[in-house]
């Protein structure tokens, strides 16, 4: 099946980020952007597949400042652009986009931001609406797959309409979620960028006034544009107020107490502004409000503003949500994702009806709780060894900054505990270029900055260019898997092709690093004597210095051309008479290196390992043979 | 006793400076790691018992037990401990031209000869930039025993390779070793329990090549003095002749003050009862006397046979050692030893020696006339 299948009335079943890249197609993009970010990482996959055919531009940008900058140039040129980001990518463009919402845009521009609430695949949980609002951008936010399809299309003619960039929030359960969708017309005409001669985009602090106009016309627009939903009885005393899935659970609770008749049910499709003259309605007749959103208690916090604004004209109403703790969420308090029976419990609650009776959802064998581990080969892996080793060997205690990839894992089991902070994009080489300023206490201990490839494309050099100008000492270790691998291998401005397969100029680390005058290395992580050693030695220099441990990401290799067979010799295992205490499948605990319970020896799980040979060198029994194929690193 | 393991070799050996860089543990165990002669543990294995412990030099040696093991009784010399013949020697007429040497060439005379005629397998050596830290190498060749000749100075960790090689099959080797790596090894040849370790050790036929050793250099010395003095890249050959340190480069001759070096002595080394190898086969060292030739010491039969062999071949060519000197060598290691046991805070406490041996030791200073 083709995204681009001009086959308008017929319906399919989509995920919810293909539906919102189908929905794209239908508004006529012209220009997409992304830095791959989960939960909305393949919407822009999806685009560029089809970007050639369908003559647009698409691309993956150095990071998500840069996709909205790029996305913003097309829009003043009068192109529809979009660019789509994580919740925690938006705060990367936020400098620009409230600079941008100030001068407002000419072409569609619309952002997709894709939030996670519990942090799925996040290291936060945080809420795209509040930075909308700071940048005075409306937000909408859809339900289904095919609801997340239509906003495509709404977002782009509200954002013309207001001459204001539009975010379009969603949220994992939507983007991963999959739903029939009813295809539209695909557009036969494409625009052609212009700027006109009176045309200027400079930001002024008065802009603020036109904000506040464009947002209170997005409000009046809400109606009109069907942005907001009713369903129930046309006075309910018990009214939710929901949006995004919140609106599916909030709906399913009703009918599974039985309360059609008696609950109103108020859907958000415009999250900010809050369209107020609709909600007026429903709120003013209502004793009871139960607000069902995701993450925050965004819109609760406002109905509270609005309610105190018509004080004294409303008859009481008791406002219920997050922040009583009325929706627990799954951490509790009021934090973490909704779920159909948190939804449900609230309610219940807010009825004065009895405990609710389970769902029938609820499995009674839940999957075994299972650490999160690096892949089997991971060159991640045998990197950690390596550095946790040598900062032991080092003796001094390195302090080891951590960052955002997959290398985010060393602050776990499976990186043998070595990260001491884990932050934001980048922001692990900024803490080192401060810790590496410590010696002028007498600190002793070394830093370390642990970052990937596409990290460091992506935040790393303002860090590293504030650490070698103000003289900090610091080690930075660049855990290069030639790609963008937690998201699924999106190329990155190391890599010979773009987002849509074409060639590109790829841009050298190491010419960057020598072009700083940093002293550089480079290393083969699965050698992991070598880089014990390499690290030990680079923990002993001074200044700002960079190793790379450059091994491509073991998911990438073609498992046909591995080098190596791997395998136990069961006669040189050592078993329980080891005194080993099971290392490879215990604390290496390659998920290929496994034991054998009842013959108490190890083996390797030939169908995942990828013959990185890097257990070989470690077994102290040397029962762990290689054979097939060249292993630079072995003794002897 | 009850049986210790690696948390405890951390806190009585790697903590207080006893480790001696032997390098055993590490190629025993992927806890234990060395990088540039600094051994650590650096991951906990989780078991309060270790051969780690078992084996390594400092921990509590009972010196006659090993004695009786190694030699199958007690030592009647408590100054050279067992001996079979004293000489001086040096590489034969037949022995291939040794370029690096540092003296006569009777080590590496010795191990090309015992490889070349399938004696041994391979040869535990150590090679490098004259200017870095040396790399343990598993010699299996004539050029690689060759490209190994000369002295180094400081405590690399050859027995790091030890147990890899013995895994791979190699029936028999000459280790080339510190006393300190002598005694490790013999303590893992008597360790007494059947671990799979040992059995390995059992069906792998060793040769110990000792030197002699008075002290072994820091890793400062490589980390921090050498690059103070000029750039290590450039060393072609360092060379210890009693009292001053001499780095040969390409633009000449750097010559030090032996005193110099001694704020990098290994603090291990400080402690050391053996500096002539006692439980070695052969103990190879220096004749302070003529560079062109060793000091020969054989101790067991095994050392004897090779010894007699490599003469009858030509390859080592030995002479007896000057009635004159011999007082001197023993005066020079009765003192050492002497230092060891009667320094103020008693014996170290990985020396265990029996009455006898405590007696014999002392009495030797008495005679040596050393005070």
């Amino acid at each position: 099946m083709q995204l681009n299948m001009d086959r308008p009335g017929v319906t399919i079943f989509l995920q919810g980020n293909a539906a919102l890249a189908r929905g794209a197609l239908e508004a006529g993009v012209d220009y997409a952007t992304s830095y791959p970010g989960s939960p909305t990482v393949e919407i822009l996959e999806l685009l560029a597949q089809v970007a050639r055919q369908c003559g647009f531009y698409a691309e993956w940008s150095v990071n998500e400042k840069v996709a909205v900058e790029g996305a913003a140039a097309a829009s003043l040129a009068g192109l529809r652009a979009l660019a789509i980001t994580k919740a925690d990518g938006l705060n990367v463009a936020l400098d620009f986009l409230t600079c941008l919402g100030l001068t407002g845009v000419r072409g569609g521009l619309v952002l997709v931001v894709g939030d996670d609430p519990s942090g799925h695949s996040s290291v936060k949980e945080e809420d795209t609406r509040f930075l909308a609002r700071v940048a005075h951008l409306p937000v909408l936010e859809p339900t289904t797959p095919q609801e997340a399809k239509e906003m495509v299309g709404v977002a782009f003619r509200l954002s013309e309409h207001l001459a204001q960039p539009v975010v379009l929030r969603t949220v994992t359960r939507i983007c991963h979620a999959g739903g029939n969708v009813t295809l539209g017309p695909l557009p036969q005409e494409r625009r052609r960028p212009s700027l006109g001669t009176e045309d200027r985009f400079i930001c002024v602090p008065r802009q603020h006034l036109q904000q506040e106009q464009k947002l209170r016309e997005a409000a009046k627009l809400a109606e009109a544009w069907n942005l907001v939903s009713y369903e129930g009885p046309a006075k309910a005393e018990t009214l939710i107020v929901a949006s995004g899935p919140g609106l599916l659970y909030a709906r399913e609770a009703v009918k599974r107490l039985q309360r059609q008749d008696q609950v109103g049910l108020v859907g958000l499709k415009m999250v900010w502004p809050l369209p107020e003259t609709v909600l007026q309605r429903y709120l003013q007749v209502a004793r009871r409000v139960l607000v069902v959103e995701e993450i925050e208690p965004f819109i609760e916090e406002q109905i509270a503003a609005l309610i105190g604004r018509n004080a004294g004209e409303w008859p009481l109403l008791r406002l219920y949500g997050r922040k009583d703790n009325t929706i627990a969420g799954s951490f509790g308090g009021g934090c973490g994702e909704l779920t159909p029976d948190l939804v449900r419990a609230a309610l219940t609650t807010i009825l004065g009806l009895s405990a609710p009776e389970e769902t029938g959802f609820r499995t009674e064998f839940r999957p075994p709780e299972r650490e999160l581990a690096f892949c089997a080969g991971c060159p991640h892996r045998a990197s950690f060894w390596a550095l946790q080793s040598a900062i032991a060997l080092d003796g001094r205690r390195a302090v080891v900054l951590g960052d955002i990839g997959c290398y985010t894992l060393g602050r776990g089991r499976s990186g043998y505990r070595v990260l001491h902070t884990v932050h934001a994009m980048g922001s692990g080489l900024g803490l080192a270029s401060g810790f590496g300023k410590l010696k002028e206490w007498n600190w002793e201990r070394p830093t370390v900055a642990v970052l990937g490839d596409s990290t460091f494309y992506h935040a790393a050099l303002p860090a590293l260019i504030n650490a070698l100008y103000n003289r900090s000492d610091l080690l930075l270790v660049i855990f290069d898997n030639e790609t963008t691998a937690m998201t699924g291998h999106q190329p990155h401005p190391g890599r010979e092709v773009d987002a849509r397969g074409e060639p590109a100029k790829p841009v050298s680390l190491e010419q960057i690093l020598h072009g700083l005058g940093v002293p550089l290395k480079i290393q083969d992580p699965y050698d992991v004597r070598s880089s014990m050693r390499a690290i030990y030695r680079a923990l002993k220099e001074e200044d700002v210095r960079a190793l790379i441990l450059r091994g491509p990401c073991a998911l990438l290799r073609d498992r046909k051309l591995a080098q190596l067979r791997t395998y136990v010799d069961q006669m040189r295992c050592l078993g329980e008479g080891c005194g080993c205490n099971v290392f490879c499948s215990r604390v290496w605990a390659c998920p290929a290196n496994r034991w054998d319970g009842l013959r108490g020896k190890a083996y390797i799980d030939e169908t995942l390992c990828t013959g990185c040979g890097a257990c070989a060198q470690l077994c102290p029994a040397g029962a762990i043979r290689t054979e097939g194929g060249e292993a630079p690193w072995r003794e002897g | 006793m009850p049986p210790k393991g690696p948390l405890h070799l951390q806190k009585e050996v790697l903590q207080v400076e006893q480790c001696t860089g032997c390098g055993l543990c590490a190629g025993l165990c992927p806890y234990f790691n060395v990088v540039d002669e600094r051994v650590a543990l650096t991951s906990t294995c989780g078991l309060s018992e270790g051969l780690c412990y078992e084996v390594c030099p400092r921990t509590p040696t009972d010196w006659e037990l090993i004695d009786r093991t190694v030699f199958g009784a007690p030592r009647q010399d408590h100054v050279l401990g067992h001996w079979q013949g004293l000489y001086y020697a040096r590489a034969g007429e037949a022995a291939p031209a040794i370029e690096g040497k540092q003296y006569g060439g009777t080590v590496t005379a010795l191990v090309a000869f015992a490889l070349t005629q399938g004696l041994a397998h391979g040869a535990l050596l150590t090679s490098g930039l004259p200017g870095d830290f040396p790399v343990p190498v598993l010699a299996r060749t004539m050029d690689e025993v060759l490209a190994a000749a000369g002295s180094k100075y400081s405590a690399t960790p050859t027995l790091q390779a030890l147990v890899g090689a013995m895994r791979d099959g190699l029936g028999s080797m000459v280790v080339v070793g510190r006393p300190c790596q002598v005694l490790a090894v013999r303590k893992l040849q008597s360790v007494k329990r059947r671990t799979p370790v040992t059995n390995l050790t059992a069906g792998t036929k060793l040769f110990l090549l000792g030197l002699f050793c008075f002290w072994a250099l820091s890793s400062a010395f490589y980390e921090r003095f050498l690059p103070s003095k000029l750039n290590p890249l450039e060393v072609t050959r360092l060379d210890l002749p009693p009292y001053e340190l001499v780095v040969s480069t390409p633009k000449g001759e750097l010559r030090l003050p032996v005193d110099e070096l001694r704020p990098l002595i290994r603090p291990a080394c400080e402690v050391c009862f053996d500096p002539t190898a006692e439980f070695a086969d052969l103990t190879v060292g220096s004749t302070e006397d003529d560079p062109r030739w060793n000091t020969l010491l054989a101790r067991s039969a095994l050392g004897s046979e090779l010894l007699e062999a490599a003469t009858a071949a030509g390859w080592l060519e030995v002479r007896p050692y000057p009635a004159d000197r011999v007082h001197l060598l023993r005066e020079a290691v009765a003192r050492k030893k002497r230092r060891v046991v009667t320094g103020p805070a008693g014996p170290p406490p990985y020396l265990f020696l029996q009455e006898a041996y405590h007696r014999g030791v002392v009495a030797a200073e008495e005679e040596s006339g050393c005070s």
